[in-house]
């Protein structure tokens, strides 16, 4: 083994080296750069490989040939190992990024650069106080000299505001010291730590008050850290990389040797200070529009977080390690890959990053880094937040979790709005070639951040996520992404259809339902997207099967760990998808939002109930304690419902479903939405009843089912564009799933599973159908169709059967939902929600109508008279919806019967009796095969009394009518299908007025109008942000010490 | 004696701060800071400083024997010399730095350069 | 004014906080362990009879590495800072009268002394205050003096750089031949001890502070250079 020294010996070594040059050697130089930090990542590199393979024990290794604490001495332990590795990767891929930069200044650069990355590795190893002191020292003169590297001019006022800060700090930290010295006799880190100083109480106290106060500015808390985000906005990317990466990274440690000289009195408020940078950064930065600073509040904001770990280390124990390290890893490959990425996109606006669209490779980069920070599967920081939060939770700080999951909601919405803008915006038409070095360095470190994903996987306790069967096959669509893409649909078929024969003898009914509809009803849609398989349709199909892949995951998952996963799996997946519409950047905005704050809610509602175990088997539910369960039912639920979009927080759902590609509008509405389906049966199965504060939770649950039905049927009815009607109408749907589940009662839950089953089918079946039509009339605004009824007879057929379904008149399975459901209210008494459900009902009617009605009959629009049938993919799988939908309502039992028998063992009364074609029930019985025979009988008699009154009718040419009027200003209102239900929007529109938007936006004004406030704190000036340095120190002082001398 | 010593290093700490947050221009505020430097090293020395012993020099004065009951703490003299060397190197960048703020920009004035903010 | 009173209300309560350290201060009575150690150590293991220099070059070694490589980047920066701009400078007016017979002869007879000074407070820091800082500062100041004689004047860089950089590289290979033969990195004990208070004793100490000697020398004169190179006159 090579002793860690020589990581300091070879920089420094190199560094001074780079003097013999001479000016026109600068191959030469960087050459001997580069080998240096190879050398030093090598070394750091085998030790990691030591620690995490081998399991070697941590060493010390002392300088001068004397003892500690007699002489400086280093340790390299498992997490030093990490960090110097961090730190010296970090430095060698900007060095390989920067090498135009570095070559243009010289040698001198290079010596700069390898010194910040020897010092960076130097404080890690580092177990001496005054040691510290140096190296940070060193970081803060090269940083000093490296901002310089920048080309853009007011990097030397930012160079400048930065040395202003850094002797402020250096002033405090050398006081600090030298009292610390002096209280204890010993600068050695470890010495100290046996007896904190702080303990001993007076002038002590205020000595490491001073020491600590220094390091925690050094970490940049908000809101005294104007002068670190004018380095990160004006530096070089390159160097802005390290500065994010490597010094934020060593920093931190530092703080966490020298904590324990303190003891546990400054742990709350290390803890507090990161806590307020964490949502106060993240607030801020809600507001910016250039990416460098953006990143640089982001970077701000995650070592706030990890100080707040640091700060709870006392409640975290030995996990409190993996926890920080897990965030601050992710922090350190994502924020570097996005600064390198920075440089590689001309100009400093956010839109600007659609210049990445040109390499898929860059978007897919770019995708990695946003999925890391953001704390989502399978990255470490996915691990650390539920890590996290569990603890937290168990010690019962419901305060803090608001806190750290209100900041994280606020990053992941400032980096998916940036990410789809980038995706959306137009293309810039300034182009920078970049560099191949460039490119490669971010390219490795994307697939770096996969790397770590792995090993992090593979140490947690939780089993590792990236070997899952599902996700890995997700996944392999990224390698995959070169074939055609009709060979990729195949694939992807034939994938989730293996996936259900593997999977299914191992389902019990209730995942057989929802299994089949996962896999084979996703299965069926693949076949539509034979339709748009030309080229290579980059992008789809990872994104495809990652919601895929997250729903399979979902309906097998055995502990509260893998169910939360496949959560969030299914949740990116299905915004990748999203996103992927022409218009739909704000609504896959909203929708991500909106979903990652339902699963913020089911978070921290699977740890409430976990209280002190980590996770738990998902049937533990049952065991909750009563006085958390209320409080577990409302988070879960509230998380469940978001997916469903329940009234309230439906506001994601109409842009996400109407903007989304052809094929993958029934994915999200027809698949994805039986997610949160499936979760608020899980909830109720096992947690049953629950009341908070005198209110039965499942009435509420009541109402809001009753009122999404009746509000979004409503909607429904006064769109005018075909595609946002069934998108609202799933709203209304949804309604009545989430009514019938919270029913509690046997023939609710069976009707709720009915709905499951029935809203699969006919919603993509419309999609399907409203899409060809769209496709093949270029418009979705029904009152521009019209008479298509002759021209795509198919079509019509999918939408007729499909709104009789859905509209539950006799004979086809929807009706059967209907019985079910009049049988499930009578079994309840819940009235005053049951007559609000009633009153839906015949809204249905009106859009359905309405759908069918402007689309296929009437007249033919002039433009349209050579339309033909929309394309056979999109065609055979509505006419398997056909089928289905017409055998389904024929032998509903096949389906049925099995889940009646699976809920009756939650629910033993009141079931279903099923004898042979006939389903009884308490209240009177439903024969589906007899009510097929008289409605066939019935409609066959009428069609021949029409035929036979209808024999001598006269066909009347279509344009056989003459204007006489003007022209109208806007040619539309003139349509009778325009405003189609004027006069019931007259009475009842005022139940459709957009209230919860209004209520969102406000929130959503609010919170920019905040931070628009809040940054005109930065004011640029160098001297008021020492002052308000100074000012932290005094706040921090007064907090902390207020009370004492 | 060290209470003098102290005091004043202090008094000089403040006093190069309040010089350093009040100056706007950016040669007063390095002279300010030169100022609290002094001041710090200053106070590091007086901490070391023992009263009745002579300095950490084993020669004819201080036989090595008795050393540990003549000499006072040698270790904050050893850290003054880094912090000195320390402080002398950040004050040479500053005063670079502002020669180059004044040659691009014409200004020495800190209030100017605030195109940064927010 | 508002700025005035509020960096007053501050630093008033910075200095609060600074005379309740003043008022807590206690001088220790014995030397506290780790001063004892050295008090008690020094002579017999390192044969150093400066104590503060032993801490400095061998138990505080890699401090002092740092310290020297402050001024290493601080060299670097600001010759980086400078050179970019130096371009600028070409046309420099050249109106400075030359200096004067008594100037430039009196400078001739005091460089030389300044030299020999600077080499006998950094091979003697072993032995009395001093060492390679303060040899090399003074080193530094037979530079500035040849400037200020002729501000005109102009140094070979090379030199400078080539003292500069292969005085650091000793001053690690030195630290790594530390590592190497004796108790750990920077350890001076890997040549002999020699005799207790003689100018060829202590080991490496005196080795090393003739490089941070050397080293500190030239990185000033560089610095000087680099500044005086600006100067538009």
């Amino acid at each position: 083994m090579v002793s860690p020294l020589h990581i300091l010996a070879v920089g420094l070594g190199a560094a001074f080296f780079l003097g013999l040059l001479n000016h026109g050697a600068r191959v030469l130089a960087y050459v001997v750069t580069v080998v240096a930090l190879l050398a030093m990542t090598a070394i750091g590199g085998q030790w990691l490989w030591a620690f995490v393979v081998a399991g070697a024990a941590p060493v010390t290794i002392m300088t001068a040939g004397a003892p500690p604490p007699f002489a400086i001495n280093l340790r390299m332990g498992l997490p030093e190992a990490v960090l110097v590795e961090i730190v010296t990767l970090v430095g060698l891929l900007s060095a390989v990024y920067m090498r135009e930069a570095l070559m243009r200044l010289g040698h001198r650069a290079m010596a700069v650069f390898l010194v910040v990355v020897m010092a960076l590795s130097g404080l890690i190893l580092t177990r001496d106080v005054f040691n510290l002191f140096v190296f940070f020292e060193l970081i803060a003169i090269a940083t000093g000299g490296l901002v310089l590297l920048s080309d853009d001019p007011r990097a030397l006022g930012a160079g400048f505001k930065y040395l202003v800060v850094s002797q402020v700090v250096s002033m405090l930290m050398l006081i600090g010291i030298v009292f610390v010295y002096h209280a204890s006799g010993s600068l050695n880190l470890d010495d100290m730590t046996g007896t904190p100083v702080a303990a001993a109480g007076g002038a002590a106290a205020l000595a490491f008050f001073l020491l600590f106060v220094a390091l925690v500015i050094e970490l940049k808390p908000f809101p005294a850290n104007g002068w670190a985000l004018d380095v990160y906005q004006a530096a070089h990317p390159g160097f802005s990389a390290i500065f994010s990466a490597g010094s934020s990274t060593a920093a931190l440690w530092a703080l966490d040797k020298v904590i324990g000289i303190g003891g546990t009195p400054w742990l709350p408020i290390a803890a507090a200070v990161g806590l307020v940078t964490f949502v106060g950064s993240n607030l801020v930065a809600l507001s910016q529009t250039d990416d460098r600073r953006l990143l640089g509040y982001s970077s701000v904001a995650q070592i706030g977080l990890v100080l707040t770990v640091i700060g709870l280390r006392d409640l975290l124990g030995d996990r409190y390690l993996m926890i920080g390290g897990g965030i601050l890893i992710a922090h350190a490959v994502a924020k570097a890959g996005l600064f390198w990425i920075s440089g590689l996109v001309a100009s400093r606006e956010l839109s600007a990053w659609a210049a990445l669209r040109r390499d898929p490779f860059m978007i897919f980069a770019f995708a990695t880094f946003v999925a890391m920070l953001a704390g989502l599967p399978p990255f470490p920081g996915f691990y650390a937040k539920w890590e996290l939060v569990h603890a937290l939770v168990a010690d019962g700080r419901h305060a803090v979790v608001a806190a750290i999951l209100v900041g994280a909601l606020l990053e992941a919405g400032y980096l998916f709005r940036w990410f789809g803008r980038a995706l959306k915006a137009p293309l810039p038409d300034e182009t920078v070639q970049p560099p191949v070095g460039a490119v490669a360095v971010v390219a490795l470190t994307a697939l770096g951040g996969w790397a770590v994903a792995y090993g992090w996987g593979e140490a947690s306790r939780y089993g590792n996520l990236l070997t899952v069967v599902p996700l890995m096959f997700a996944l392999a669509f990224l390698v995959l992404e070169w074939l055609p893409a009709w060979i990729k649909n195949t694939v992807a078929i034939l994938g989730l259809v293996a996936g259900f024969v593997v999977a299914y003898p191992h389902f019990d009914p209730m995942q057989m339902i929802f299994g089949a509809i996962i896999l084979l009803g996703g299965a069926v849609i693949f076949i539509a997207s034979y339709t748009f398989a030309h080229g290579r349709r980059v992008g789809f199909y990872p994104s495809a099967m990652l919601m895929y892949a997250g729903l399979a995951m979902l309906i097998v998952a055995k502990d509260t760990f893998s169910f939360f996963a496949a959560w969030e799996v299914l949740t990116v997946g299905s915004y990748f998808l999203i996103l992927r519409g022409k218009e739909s950047e704000p609504h896959a905005l909203s929708y991500i939002v909106f979903s990652l704050g339902g699963a913020f809610a089911i978070l921290a509602g699977f740890a409430l109930a976990a209280q002190t175990t980590a996770t738990f088997p998902v049937e533990g539910l049952k065991q909750v304690a009563a006085t958390h369960a209320p409080w577990v039912f409302l988070l879960l639920a509230a998380g469940f419902m978001t997916k469903t979009a329940a009234l309230g927080v439906h506001i994601w759902l109409p842009g996400a479903h109407a903007e989304a590609e052809t094929d993958v509008s029934p994915m999200v509405s027809g698949v994805l939405l039986k997610a949160g389906l499936f979760g608020l049966f899980v909830l109720v199965m096992h947690l049953g009843r629950q009341s908070l504060f005198g209110v039965d939770l499942t009435h509420a649950m009541l109402w809001i089912g009753a009122g999404s039905a009746l509000i979004g049927n409503l909607m429904a009815a006064f769109q005018e564009d075909a595609k946002r009607l069934l998108a609202y109408s799933s709203i209304g749907q949804m309604g009545y799933a989430v009514f019938g589940i919270a029913l509690m009662n046997n023939l609710g839950w069976l009707m709720a599973m009915m709905f499951v089953i029935n809203h699969y089918i006919y919603k993509s079946s419309l999609f399907l159908s409203v899409g060809g039509v769209a496709k093949r009339t270029g418009t979705r605004e029904m009152y521009r169709m019209g008479g298509l009824i002759t021209l795509m007879p198919l079509s019509f057929v999918a939408v007729l059967v499909s709104i009789i379904a859905m509209s539950g008149v006799p004979p086809l399975s929807g009706f059967g939902g209907r019985w079910i459901f009049y049988n499930a209210i009578m079994d309840s008494d819940a009235r005053l929600p049951m007559a609000v459900i009633f009153l839906s009902g015949p809204i249905a009617f009106l859009y359905l109508f309405r759908l069918i009605h402007t689309i296929f009959l009437g007249q033919l629009k002039d433009e349209h008279r050579r339309v033909k049938e929309a394309p056979i993919w999109l065609i055979i799988p509505q006419m398997m919806y056909v089928a289905f939908l017409i055998g389904f309502a024929i032998f509903p039992g096949l389906a049925l019967r099995r889940v009646d028998d699976f809920i009756g063992r939650f629910m033993p009364e009141h079931g279903l009796n099923w004898t042979g074609q006939t389903i009884t029930s308490a209240y009177g019985y439903w024969n589906p095969v007899a009510i097929m025979i008289i409605v066939a009988v019935i409609f066959v008699v009428l069609f021949l009394w029409l035929v036979f009154l209808n024999h001598r009718a006269q066909m009347v040419k279509q344009f056989n009518i003459v204007f006489a009027a003007e022209r109208p200003y806007r040619p539309e209102t003139t349509h009778f299908a325009w405003n189609f239900f004027a006069p019931y929007k007259r009475a009842v529109g005022f139940l459709a007025e957009p209230w919860f938007e209004r209520f969102w936006q406000a929130q959503m004004d609010t919170l920019h109008g905040t931070a628009r406030f809040a940054r005109r704190f930065y004011t640029g000036n160098g001297q008021v942000y020492a002052v308000q340095v100074i000012a932290f120190v005094v706040v921090v002082y007064l907090a902390a010490l207020g009370g004492r001398p | 004696m060290i209470t003098v010593a102290l005091v004043t290093g202090f008094a000089l700490v403040l006093a190069g701060l309040y010089g350093a947050l009040t100056n706007r221009n950016i040669l007063r505020m390095i002279v300010s800071f030169t100022v609290a430097d002094a001041g710090v090293n200053l106070v590091l020395v007086a901490v070391g400083a023992m009263p009745g012993r002579t300095a950490p020099i084993l020669d004819a004065a201080v036989p090595v024997g008795d050393a540990a009951r003549r000499i006072i703490d040698p270790l904050p003299q050893a850290l003054v010399l880094t912090a000195i060397v320390i402080g002398l190197g950040v004050t040479a960048l500053m005063l670079a730095y502002a020669y180059r703020l004044h040659a691009t920009r014409g200004s020495l004035d800190i209030s100017k350069f605030t195109e940064l903010k927010w | 004014m508002v700025k005035h009173l509020v960096a007053f209300l501050l630093l008033a309560v910075l200095a609060a906080v600074f005379a309740s350290l003043t008022l807590g201060y206690q001088p220790d009575a014995a030397l506290n362990r780790t001063a004892l150690y050295y008090a008690e150590n020094t002579a017999k293991d390192l044969g150093a009879q400066n104590i503060v220099t032993a801490i400095v070059v061998t138990y505080r070694g890699l401090d002092t590495l740092g310290e020297v490589t402050v001024l290493f980047l601080t060299s670097a920066i600001v010759g980086l800072i400078l050179s970019t701009h130096r371009a600028t400078g070409e046309g420099r007016a050249t109106g400075i009268p030359a200096a004067g017979e008594l100037l430039r002869t009196g400078s001739r007879l005091l460089v030389p002394l300044i030299l020999l000074a600077g080499v006998y407070v950094f091979v003697n820091g072993h032995l009395t205050p001093g060492g390679g800082f303060q040899g090399g500062a003074i080193l530094a100041s037979a530079a500035l003096l040849m400037l200020l004689a002729d501000p005109l004047h102009r140094f070979g860089h090379r030199l400078i750089a080539v003292v500069e950089s292969l005085s650091g590289v000793a001053y690690v290979a030195i630290g790594l031949l530390g590592l190497a033969w004796a108790g750990g990195f920077l350890d001076n004990r890997f040549l002999p001890l020699g005799d207790f208070g003689t100018l060829f004793s202590a080991g490496a100490i005196p080795v090393i502070y003739t490089l941070i000697g050397l080293k500190v020398g030239a990185e000033f004169a560089s610095m000087l250079a680099s500044l005086s190179e600006t100067e538009k006159s």
